[in-house]
């Protein structure tokens, strides 16, 4: 775990009730993992006075009333799981495969994102054809091919609830890189399908938006009303941890989804794994073949 | 039963917060400052966690369907019962028809109008504070608007009689030049050396834009240490690889205006944060205007959580006197 | 008989005299207006906040700038009755 060993942790207050630990300044998915796995044994510990445990892309923060339980012994704490934490090759770590459908080249984020060329980097091209170009794909198909054919880890939850950051489980070489808009959007369909450096994201409710977009998902990520079967428990779906496959489809099957979705009767299509970090580190792309095999034919 | 006349700015249902939720990026929401929404609360008797008013920079008109306490806390925006002003900082009693309107802001930003029982709306994931942003709880999600007629709720512990009050020395005072303590840190190695100075040492202004979510500052320019910028980080200087942001941190996108985080802000994001206002100066930074100045102090943890304790035994002061029925 | 009142902003924030920037302003100094004529806007915390006449008079002058930044109290205009 070359990688590993060289990432520093630094430890840091935010204020009185916050600690922020930043494992990693670099994205990698070796340091989303080390943060699942600290983040989920520090969950397990359920420790009075902790008010909130957010993993994120690199790091991770706690909230705690230092009225309970003290700065430094929250931040002792902290630096105890991570020195006990076994290596990434010990470590299994449960989470949920997902099929996320997406409509790419669709009417809606078309329109929105011909709304904004002059805020955009390459004014006389679409969003996917200018970043295809930069990653070196000859083609949008190709370009959506590379986002289709290997999962994405959910590496973080946030901005606005149920936004997922997520990171494809790719070698670095072959990681997508794109810039932002020049200028941030004042518009963004909800459920756009975007990117932005090395992050796809979906955006849950309608608003301003800076990443690059798509696509269009047809099954919402944040449903207020909870009225679908994935939103029982919570009013958004995704969950740092979870790998998302995206699914490019048509207009039809577009469609036909946001009829379930009308209709109440949407399900995400999805199953459990389990994995250690080591064993996906050493050969994603046979990580990315089990994945698909488990999801559409187990 | 209360009958919104004129809503006022934005005005909200508030209380202590949605907290726990931070992981699926839902800020907590709740009142700004604390300190003025607690007391509000005690001087009509209810639960501490009871929802109040808040009302920011221009109050509403009220009209009051029965006899009840009210009170009002917080920045000085002087409050008149039918047309007559009354004190702040005190239990109060209004009948039925009386109608509650105020006078332009004097000092500070917020107001707390607590009444008895509390503001009946529903619990949202254990808060009934107001979220705009993807309107969830609060009445209706959303800030007051004209004709709405809102309720009051039960959450009373102990009945306090008209005419308690808060002695003076319980009441902070505001400015217009503001101390805000803060907590050097996060992503503060970001900085260069020479801008961490510029960062404390600047009177910054706040601008038009602040509001729940936070506030920005328009004074120096900050510059961040040179780097080839790590994978995932984005281009500009002032970007990290996306993080978490704590309430009442400070980012400083390109270097251009520090702005501080509040209770509704985005709860992540790729702009490293430098320092956090400690949380007894949440309270202060609710009532400080557009156009007003603001100085960054930094002090350890020691004394952010001596702060703490300070406000904390106050409130056992502003309890006491209240009990003693003085 | 020209008595004097102002019209103050009851909020800090930027002062606009025109309801959008490609748009005519609300009223000039000279002309008339009457009681809850829109003579500015006062935007804070992204929202904008009309500001009336109180009472009919005629615009003396605009004490503030298209733009300006106010604070709670200042006076906008002057008008005459």
């Amino acid at each position: 775990m070359k990688e590993v060993t060289q990432m520093q942790t630094r430890y840091e207050y935010g204020g009185d009730e916050f600690i922020f630990v930043q494992l990693s300044e670099a994205m990698s998915l070796e340091a989303n993992f080390k943060g699942i796995a600290i983040t989920r044994k520090l969950k397990e510990a359920s420790l009075e006075g902790v008010h909130d445990i957010c993993p994120s892309n690199a790091s991770y923060m706690v909230r705690f009333d230092p009225d309970v339980i003290p700065p430094e012994e929250m931040m002792a704490r902290l630096q105890q799981i991570e020195l006990e934490m076994e290596g990434l090759d010990d470590i299994t770590i449960t989470s949920r495969l997902v099929d996320v459908p997406v409509y790419f080249n669709d009417p809606w984020t078309h329109e929105a994102l011909m709304r904004f060329r002059d805020r955009h980097q390459a004014p006389d091209s679409t969003d996917l054809e200018y970043s295809a170009k930069i990653n070196g794909y000859d083609s949008s198909e190709a370009f959506i091919e590379a986002i289709t054919s290997a999962p994405f880890l959910v590496s973080m939850i946030g901005f606005v609830p149920g936004l997922p950051w997520c990171f494809q489980m790719v070698p670095r070489e072959k990681q997508i890189e794109v810039p932002k808009y020049v200028r941030p959007r004042t518009f963004t369909p909800e459920r756009a399908f975007g990117f932005g450096g090395a992050f796809s994201v979906i955006y849950p409710v309608q608003g301003a938006g800076g990443y690059q977009l798509y696509g269009i998902a047809p099954a919402p990520i944040y449903q207020k009303d909870q009225t679908l079967f994935d939103f029982q428990e919570s009013i958004v779906f995704p969950k740092q941890g979870d790998i998302f496959r995206y699914r490019s489809i048509g207009e039809e099957e577009y469609q036909a989804i946001r009829e379930q979705v009308e209709d109440g009767s949407f399900v995400y299509h999805k199953k459990e794994i389990q994995f250690t970090p080591g064993e996906v580190l050493a050969d994603l792309e046979g990580f990315a073949e089990r994945a698909l095999r488990r999801l559409y034919h187990d | 039963m209360i009958k919104v006349l004129k809503p006022g700015l934005q005005t909200t249902v508030q209380d202590r917060g949605r907290i726990g939720y931070y992981e699926i990026g839902m800020p907590p929401s709740g009142a700004m400052d604390k300190y003025a929404y607690t007391v509000a609360n005690m001087l009509v008797g209810n639960a501490l966690d009871a929802a109040v008013l808040e009302i920011t920079y221009l109050g509403p008109v009220l009209e009051f369907g029965k006899r009840m306490k009210i009170s009002l806390t917080g920045g000085e925006i002087p409050p008149k019962i039918n047309g007559q002003p009354v004190p702040m900082w005190t239990t109060l009693e209004v009948r039925e028809g009386d109608q509650l309107s105020f006078d332009f802001v004097k000092g500070g930003a917020r107001v707390y109008l607590a009444v008895e029982g509390g503001i009946a709306v529903p619990l949202v994931m254990g808060s009934r504070s107001t979220y705009t942003l993807i309107g969830i709880g609060g009445f209706e999600g959303r800030a007051l608007a004209e004709g709405d007629v809102i309720h009051t709720a039960d959450m009373i512990r102990k009945p306090v009689a008209a005419g308690a009050s808060v002695d003076a020395s319980l009441i902070p005072t505001y400015g217009k030049t503001h101390e805000i303590r803060v907590v050097v840190g996060l992503c503060s190695y970001r900085l260069t050396e020479e801008s961490k100075e510029t960062f404390l040492a600047t009177e910054w202004t706040v601008t038009p834009e602040a509001n729940r979510t936070g506030y920005r500052h328009r004074g120096e320019r900050l510059q961040f240490v040179e780097r080839e910028q790590p994978f995932g980080a984005g281009s500009n200087p002032s970007n990290v690889t996306d993080l978490g942001y704590p309430i009442g941190s400070i980012q400083v996108p390109d270097g251009v205006e520090p702005i501080v985080l509040l209770h509704d802000a985005v709860t992540g994001g790729g702009y490293a944060t430098i320092a956090t206002v400690i949380s007894t100066d949440l309270d202060r930074m609710a009532q400080v205007k557009t156009n007003e100045k603001v100085r960054f102090v930094s002090v350890t943890m020691a004394e952010a959580l001596d702060a703490r304790k300070d406000v904390q035994t106050k409130l056992g002061r502003v309890a006491e006197m209240i009990e003693s029925g003085s | 008989m020209a008595e004097k009142t102002a019209i103050v902003s009851p909020l800090p924030g930027i002062f606009y005299r025109r309801p959008s920037p490609d748009m005519p302003e609300f009223v000039q100094a000279g002309e008339s207006v009457k009681e809850g004529d829109v003579i500015g806007l006062i935007e804070v915390m992204k929202n904008f906040y009309e500001i009336k006449a109180e009472a009919d008079g005629i615009v003396d002058q605009f004490v503030v700038n298209n733009e300006e930044l106010v604070d709670a109290g200042q006076e906008l205009v002057t008008l005459i009755k």
